[in-house]
């Protein structure tokens, strides 16, 4: 199995007014290509300071970070951003829509910082993420006329329009009732399924229970990392459409990248 | 080509954001770029009405002939030397002067004048008040009248052939007004008038001449000029003028009343009024003498527009700081408000140029909107005060719209916009992608 995420030893280190906070302190961990991962940990635990670091946001006071092969540590401001906008998906816990943008502009946000045409394909592949996620028919629609089960539909879907190596998620179904929790896990562990790296910081041990993999942390430290024995289940029923129309994009997109 | 498609693609994709965001808070972004809409009216409609003043003054000036030197007699102020009590006062222009002006190389065409003035034009039982100015045939090329019937003088006028009683001859154009008032039935040429009891015949009309103000500020009437043959007017005239008025006797023995020279080019023209000014000051005892030079008032007038387009300038100049300032303002207040919005385009891939531009394309887009609605409502503003003055006080207002305000207006606009609005849009690329993530 390939690495996607590798990181060696990383420390963060906050250096507050008076205090000095050390929020990583030595993590080592690996993610590989197709892993769905769940980060459980108290608050403090250093699983948000982690993802950050993960998702490119942030510098590391040492050690290393690669991603996808790339070492990533030391890269500066600029070519952090290029590697989010090329390599990471991005769905947070209140979902994070641009309220000025319409449901297709929203999914198209991480291609405009890309440096690509925005022309007739990337709207058509947008449009078409958003009728896989189910708001074909609210593809104008602001974020403030959708609920928060679509909202995060959407973000899920703008996580999806770059390609991304990793899907990083942050308290993906915090803000959602249990239903509609379902539903974001099932299309999470169908995404999954479907061959894409995930890797979701929860606190809710039955969100937990959708991943892979379970890795708890504690003051800065990875505490255990399981493999998920009882994995909840996807109900083969639902999201028929949304399996159907994922597999022929990922098919679209490897035929696209084979040309 | 491609890597300007991806950049028109990004500009046009900013673009559309900034209208939008605008859009959202309409009546917010109005009042911010407020005093940028005032500022740049003001500035619109104050050049307009300036440059329609000046134009007029301009014209006027023009009109005098920017190749023409003006040489008046002027009255003395009496001195030590007049209390001889005598009645006739004696100065001004002689016609040894008008050939010694002649003697000026660059001179190519000059007409001297005397004026007569008042004096009563008869026909039949009808009377005109007006002035009688003898002078030569160039005088109409000088002045650059247009007559309405008939010829101007001509030069076989003033001839004065030993024996030949046609010359010296008894003949007068008329301005349109005293044509009118004398000949409200008939063609004047061909006709008799009486001037001073002597028989002249008309032989031409002028057009109607616009009045314009002379270096003194009195406003020329042309329309009761007569005009005779230099010559005849000496003849018929003499060299004193008696002046009659309500008792008092006085006489002026003037032999020209004016001198008007054409030099050849325009370069020449300040050169030529000097020397005439230093001829004129030796052979002259008194000051009864004045040159004017249309083209230095013209410079002159020019240069007072400068400054009131500099001061105008100023004055816009602050306004736009002062608009600038509540732009920025409301900049940093936007930024604080969509610093969630900052950390999500971050966290996509934004670089920080990418959230620097954008809200730097949305300030200068504030301010250029801002800077057109100005522009429009200084246009509006023009026409409304011309109307208004127009229609309730019957004032004309003079008023001219050039390119060139609209121009600075727009380039200055844009120029705020960069300059105010490129601090906010520096602090917001400056967030931590992490804290603006967690701003509510």
């Amino acid at each position: 199995m390939n690495a996607v995420v590798e990181t060696y030893d990383l420390e963060k280190t906050y250096f507050l007014e008076s205090v000095v906070v050390r929020a990583l302190r030595g993590v080592t961990f690996r993610v590989d290509e197709g892993d769905f991962v769940a980060l459980m940990g108290p608050s403090g635990s250093g699983k948000s300071t982690l993802l950050n670091q993960l998702g490119c946001l942030d510098r590391p006071t040492r050690g290393d970070y690669f991603l996808a092969g790339r070492n990533v540590s030391q890269m500066d401001d600029d070519q952090l951003s290029d590697i989010r906008s090329k390599y990471l998906g991005f769905i947070f816990q209140s979902y994070n829509l641009l309220p000025q943008y319409t449901v297709v502009e929203n999914i198209q946000v991480p291609l405009f910082y890309q440096n690509a045409r925005l022309d007739d394909r990337t709207h058509r592949r947008c449009v078409r993420l958003a009728e896989m996620v189910g708001l074909g028919d609210r593809l104008d629609h602001r974020p403030m006329q959708l609920s928060g089960g679509q909202q995060q539909r959407v973000a899920i879907a703008r996580a999806l329009v770059n390609r991304p190596q990793v899907i990083l998620a942050d308290e993906p179904t915090g803000n959602l009732d249990s239903r509609t929790s379902d539903d974001i896990m099932q299309m999470l562990v169908k995404l999954n399924d479907a061959g894409k790296t995930i890797i979701m910081v929860t606190h809710e041990n039955d969100i937990a229970a959708w991943a892979k993999r379970v890795v708890r942390m504690r003051d800065g430290h990875v505490e255990t990392d399981v493999r998920n024995i009882e994995r909840t289940q996807p109900s083969h029923e639902a999201n028929e459409e949304f399996l159907q129309a994922l597999s022929e994009i990922l098919a679209e997109e490897e035929a696209e990248a084979a040309a | 080509m491609k890597d300007f498609w991806v950049w028109w693609d990004k500009t046009r994709g900013t673009l559309v954001l900034a209208l939008r965001s605008l859009w959202v808070n309409k009546l917010r972004a109005f009042l911010s770029v407020l005093g940028i809409i005032i500022g740049v009216a003001a500035v619109i409609s104050m050049t307009a009405f300036g440059e329609g003043s000046m134009q007029d003054a301009l014209e006027d000036i023009k009109r005098q002939g920017a190749t023409n030197v003006i040489v008046n007699s002027l009255k003395p102020p009496d001195d030590g030397s007049s209390q001889r009590r005598s009645f006739i006062a004696n100065y001004g222009l002689t016609y040894r002067d008008y050939d010694q002006f002649l003697l000026i190389e660059s001179v190519v065409r000059s007409v001297p004048m005397r004026i007569i003035a008042p004096q009563e034009i008869r026909r039949l039982d009808r009377m005109q008040q007006g002035r009688v100015i003898g002078t030569t045939q160039d005088y109409d090329k000088v002045n650059q009248i247009e007559l309405a019937i008939g010829r101007f003088l001509i030069d076989s006028d003033n001839d004065q052939d030993e024996g030949d009683s046609r010359s010296m001859r008894n003949v007068c154009v008329l301005g349109s007004n005293v044509a009118e008032m004398l000949f409200p039935f008939e063609k004047p040429v061909g006709q008799t008038v009486v001037l001073n009891k002597h028989q002249f015949i008309v032989v031409g009309v002028l057009k109607d001449r616009m009045a314009l103000t002379s270096s003194s500020g009195l406003q020329e009437d042309y329309n009761n000029d007569v005009y005779i043959p230099l010559r005849t007017c000496r003849a018929r005239f003499g060299e004193t003028v008696f002046i009659r008025q309500s008792g008092a006797r006085g006489g002026e023995k003037v032999e020209l009343h004016q001198v008007t020279l054409t030099v050849e080019d325009t370069d020449k023209v300040l050169d030529a009024g000097a020397a005439i000014e230093d001829m004129l000051s030796t052979s002259h005892l008194r000051k009864d003498w004045a040159v004017t030079v249309p083209l230095a008032r013209l410079k002159e007038a020019e240069r007072a527009r400068d400054r009131y387009l500099q001061l105008l300038a100023f004055i816009a100049g602050i306004s736009l700081f002062v608009g600038g300032i509540g732009i920025m303002n409301i900049m940093l207040a936007t930024v604080t408000e969509r610093t969630r919005e900052i950390g999500i385009r971050r966290a996509l891939g934004a670089k920080r140029k990418d959230i620097t531009f954008q809200f730097l394309i949305e300030a200068i887009t504030q301010t250029s909107l801002g800077g057109a609605i100005g522009v429009l409502v200084g246009f509006g503003g023009v026409y409304l005060i011309a109307w208004a003055s127009q229609f309730f006080w019957g004032v004309h207002v003079p008023f001219l719209f050039s390119r060139r305000p609209v121009l600075i207006s727009a380039g200055a606009s844009i120029a705020v916009g960069i300059f105010f609005g490129l601090y906010p849009a520096m602090k917001a690329s400056r967030l931590d992608p992490i804290e603006a993530l967690r701003h509510e």
